[in-house]
């Protein structure tokens, strides 16, 4: 487990008994390389001393050649079971006596080396010079194992060492475990309390302060920021609750507000219902005595149009022609009026196909002329089929009409892909119209040109406008007069 | 390689020549020693009694000067054949240096450190150490029943050994402290 995952009380535990133990190992360890250089040296004075002992000893049996004196005086290593092999050599270099006396022969060396004390491997070897006054009688050899005694120091100096850590650690962890608390238990109530707090969300409760250490700094500023949520808590439940009434309010006036168009949106209704039903029915009604009209003027030229003189009769001609042309504008806006009423029936139009069907159905006006017709990539799109014909008959039909006195004629039929959909649009290259006037080129019984120029009762346009609109769509054109016009629409 | 192949006997010839040169002078200078008539038994005890200066003190009255040389006697024959002078020269006991002279009489004996009563001295031995008595001088000798006539230190030659017996008594009656070292040597009689 990871140290900053675990429980508050155990990290601190943890931190202090790991802060003691490596403490504790390391003065360990100083104190053994201390005890172990200690020990060398001692060792080495103690075998020094030792030397000293028998070489002073030994002067007299070197000086008169006296083998078993010397023999003798080494034997009294036998106290210091640790030398395991010492010998005097006289001052040639020659063997003169050894200890003990059964000594393997690889533990002497041939001849004295120098006067001195030094560790070799596991043991301690000692060259000391025998002197009399000043003259040099031979030497003294002496060699400690020191291997036996470094393990047994070693031995207990780990003994030692174990033992003091162990007690040191249980000293420490009860120590830590009451010590600890000091630290660690105004955290938790710290803790706890912020638990309590998140868990009830009651801002009322307050830390107890148990010191006047950081902790109790912390647990102090924690109060004071409890104090001033909670203070914050209550203005914002003030706030929320003022909020909410003028919530109520404003849904209160919008639900009247509503009301209030959807009754207005009603009345609309039933007038504009009103309205083109008086329409409709005028325009109807109006046909009746308009047919008596031509009815019998038609009657007079053909039953009496003998017995009237010349004048008469283009008179009853003129009148007939009027009324001819009043029933065509009654047509027209009757048809107008019925585009109000008819439900848009939207679906899937492959509007190629649309443009031929209504091509073919217009070629009448085509037959005979020098028409150069270039149609686009046309994609479908989505509407009512029936009256999208009739946008691009009147379009169309339009075009044709205009470019009549062009030879040749073009008419151009495309599609623009834009960012805000598709733009189709139908271009000609006939009499076109001044920009000036293109505000009034989709009103009712708006014309730009004269009836004797061009026929037609100026209803086209507008039905095409609203065709369109109610699509969702836009219209609009571009032209320049003699220079043609383009249309476009969305 | 040829060259050194035809020169190679009288390079061993040459080698052979330098052989025998070496044997004859080491031989010779061998026999130069037996001529000077040191024995080896006397170079030992020439060697041993200079030892013995090592661990004997004398009154300090016995040298008038801090630098008085230490005089070793010889009375009678000299048996040590200049062994003993070759020793000796040179060397400081306690920064005396040393003297010896030879006597033929027991009144000859002035200044003396150390006596060596030689075997030439047999017949006159108590008459000697009667001369020297209560005198700080370490008298030493290979006669027998030298210590027990009241001389300090008797040579003794045991399994082919130089050995050596001390009357501590005499000595402390000569004044000379002798260390237990030498005591220690010393044959137990």
């Amino acid at each position: 487990m990871l140290l900053k995952d675990i429980p508050i009380q155990r990290k601190l535990m943890v931190i202090i008994l790991a802060t003691t133990v490596s403490a504790l190992l390391l003065m360990r360890m100083v104190f053994f390389t201390y005890e172990f250089l200690t020990f060398r040296h001692t060792t080495m004075q103690q075998l020094s001393t030792v030397g000293e002992v028998i070489a002073a000893n030994s002067t007299a049996a070197l000086a008169f050649d006296n083998q078993g004196d010397a023999t003798d005086i080494l034997s009294a290593l036998r106290t210091n079971k640790h030398i395991v092999a010492a010998a005097l050599y006289n001052k040639t270099g020659e063997l003169f006596a050894k200890y003990p006396d059964n000594v393997a022969d690889i533990l002497l060396p041939a001849a004295p080396g120098n006067a001195g004390y030094h560790y070799e491997h596991l043991a301690l070897i000692g060259f000391q010079p025998v002197m009399q006054n000043g003259r040099n009688l031979g030497m003294l050899y002496l060699r400690l194992d020191t291997g036996v005694i470094m393990s047994e120091w070693f031995k207990n100096s780990i003994l030692i060492a174990i033992v003091a850590i162990a007690v040191a650690i249980l000293i420490a962890y009860l120590l830590s475990k009451t010590l600890q608390k000091q630290i660690s238990q105004p955290i938790l109530s710290l803790a706890e309390t912020a638990r309590d707090i998140t868990g009830g969300r009651d801002f009322s409760i307050r830390a107890k302060k148990l010191g006047s250490d950081e902790l109790g700094l912390l647990t102090e500023a924690f109060n004071q920021m409890l104090e001033e949520i909670q203070a914050q808590d209550h203005a914002i439940r003030i706030d929320i609750a003022k909020r909410r009434a003028a919530e109520a309010e404003v849904n209160k006036l919008n639900a009247e507000l509503e009301l209030r168009v959807a009754n207005r949106t009603a009345e609309l209704e039933s007038a504009n219902q009103e309205l083109e039903a008086f329409s409709y029915s005028i325009s109807h009604d109006l046909r009746a005595p308009l047919r008596a009209v031509d009815g019998y003027s038609q009657a007079v030229i053909e039953d009496y149009g003998g017995q009237l003189p010349e004048d008469g009769r283009r008179y009853l001609q003129t009148i007939r022609d009027g009324a001819q042309r009043m029933g065509m504008l009654i047509d027209d806006l009757l048809a107008f009026s019925r585009l109000s009423r008819q439900p848009v029936n939207k679906q899937e139009v492959d509007t190629g196909k649309l443009v031929r069907d209504v091509l073919e159905e217009l070629r009448p006006q085509q037959e005979g002329r020098d028409l150069d017709l270039r149609v686009g990539d046309l994609p479908p799109c989505q509407g009512d089929a029936a009256l999208l014909k009739q946008v691009w008959i009147n379009l169309l039909s339009n075009a044709l009409k205009y470019s009549r006195d062009r030879k040749p004629a073009i008419i151009e039929i495309g599609c623009n892909r834009e960012k805000d959909g598709n733009v189709y649009f139908v271009r000609d290259n006939g009499a076109g119209f001044d920009m000036r006037y293109a505000h009034k080129l989709f009103g009712v019984f708006q014309r730009l040109h004269r009836a004797e120029e061009f026929e037609g009762t100026g209803v086209g346009l507008a039905i095409v406008q609203r065709i369109i609109n109610r699509h969702g769509g836009r219209i609009w054109a571009e032209a320049e007069p003699g220079k043609g016009a383009t249309f476009y629409f969305t | 390689m040829a060259v050194l192949t035809r020169d190679q006997p009288a390079c061993r010839k040459k080698i052979l020549h330098a052989c025998l040169a070496v044997s004859l002078l080491l031989f010779s200078g061998g026999r130069d020693l037996v001529a000077q008539g040191s024995s080896k038994e006397y170079q030992v005890k020439a060697a041993f009694l200079y030892n013995f200066f090592q661990f004997v003190k004398w009154p300090p009255e016995s040298f008038p000067q801090a630098q008085a040389p230490l005089v070793i006697g010889i009375i009678g024959e000299d048996p040590f054949g200049g062994s003993l002078e070759q020793i000796v020269r040179g060397e400081k006991v306690n920064n005396h240096p040393m003297v010896i002279q030879h006597y033929h009489q027991p009144s000859d004996i002035k200044v003396c450190h150390v006596l060596f009563v030689s075997q030439s001295e047999n017949k006159r031995v108590k008459e000697v150490l009667a001369e020297m008595k209560s005198r700080n001088i370490l008298t030493v000798s290979d006669i027998d029943g030298f210590v027990r006539d009241g001389g300090i230190i008797r040579f003794v030659t045991e399994n082919n050994k130089i050995r050596f017996q001390i009357n501590a008594e005499a000595a402390r009656a000569a004044h000379l402290t002798i260390s237990s070292k030498l005591l220690q040597a010393a044959e137990r009689n």
